[in-house]
């Protein structure tokens, strides 16, 4: 534990810069969903859910940008400190992926947060069941479903080409993983499709419809297309898994790489 | 002609691929990597071949 706790420490020293600043875009995000004062509900509503969307891609970015500096501090020596330290490979990629799903945790929360203001920003006076649902189910449903895989695999890619690093051929493993990945994503995704719905699915924003029927534009938007969005389960625990497995290789490399 | 342009591409597709199967195997200490070596290079093998799932 004490191990995991100085890794955690050493990934906060050397990474502190790039969490911070990505939080404080938020504050960038605001300004910019500020300004986009369009009259018309359902067209503003379309702009600024589709700033979050930019912003939540662009936060995806940086943190796989975060997590995988490997490369760069083996050329500057830093890696070295890191080959020193007795603990096992897989706490070495507990603590980087610890501190990069902390950093993602606060962002998309944050951004769920920034959906309740423009939301709120409308009329819309939301219950608190559908706020929870907007700032924190919906955050955790994407960072489960896509950021946490996404992390899992740049990391793994990051570690898999450093395991080549000696031979010089890490270029090869590079373009053998990113070219493989989509052909198999795409056949476990569809996998996953599949067997959707097999099991129960969470029904989220049920009572969105009468709030917006409440509001005193309400009778001006048609809100017959507006129902319940029942999200699958199985997508959501089998991108998880898939994750874990790749943490499992990343660690099994890192171990017998530098063990 | 295209046909034959074809199969001839893909078997230097292969060829190339076997080649980086090759380096990938020798080139690490590390068994799990050479199992996710073969894993993507199997697949995209399978892919140039024209297999599906």
């Amino acid at each position: 534990m004490k191990a995991f706790t100085t890794l955690l420490w050493l990934e906060y020293r050397r990474s502190w810069v790039w969490g911070t600043a990505l939080i404080g875009s938020l504050a960038f995000w605001a300004w910019g969903l500020n300004q986009v004062n369009v009259r018309d509900i359902g067209e503003q509503l379309g702009i600024r859910a589709g700033l979050l969307g930019i912003a939540a891609a662009l936060g995806g970015l940086v943190l796989c940008f975060m997590i995988g500096r490997i490369r760069s501090e083996t050329r500057q020596g830093q890696y070295q400190i890191l080959l020193l330290t007795p603990p096992a490979g897989y706490v070495h990629v507990a603590a980087r992926y610890v501190f990069a799903l902390a950093v993602a945790v606060l962002y998309f929360v944050g951004i769920g947060g920034l959906a309740w203001w423009i939301v709120a920003q409308t009329g819309l006076s939301l219950d608190a069941g559908t706020v929870a649902q907007l700032v924190l189910v919906c955050p955790f449903y994407g960072i489960g479903g896509i950021l946490i895989p996404l992390l899992s695999w740049t990391l793994l890619l990051m570690i898999f080409v450093s395991a080549y690093r000696i031979s010089g051929s890490g270029w090869i493993p590079g373009t053998v993983m990113i070219l493989g990945s989509p052909l198999v994503i795409r056949w476990y995704s569809d996998w996953l499709i599949h067997i959707s719905y097999t099991l129960p699915g969470w029904r989220l924003f049920e009572g969105v419809r009468t709030l917006i029927a409440s509001t005193s534009w309400g009778a001006e938007v048609d809100t017959s297309g507006v129902t319940a969005l029942v999200v699958p389960q199985e997508p959501l625990w089998g991108m998880l898994l898939l994750a874990l497995v790749m943490l499992v290789i990343a660690g099994r490399i890192w171990q017998e790489v530098e063990g | 002609m295209t046909q034959a342009f074809l199969i001839v591409m893909r078997i230097l597709v292969l060829v190339l691929l076997g080649y980086w199967g090759y380096r990938l195997w020798t080139g690490t200490i590390s068994w799990t990597s050479r199992g996710l070596s073969a894993l993507f290079v199997g697949v995209l093998a399978w892919q140039v071949i024209g297999g599906g799932f």
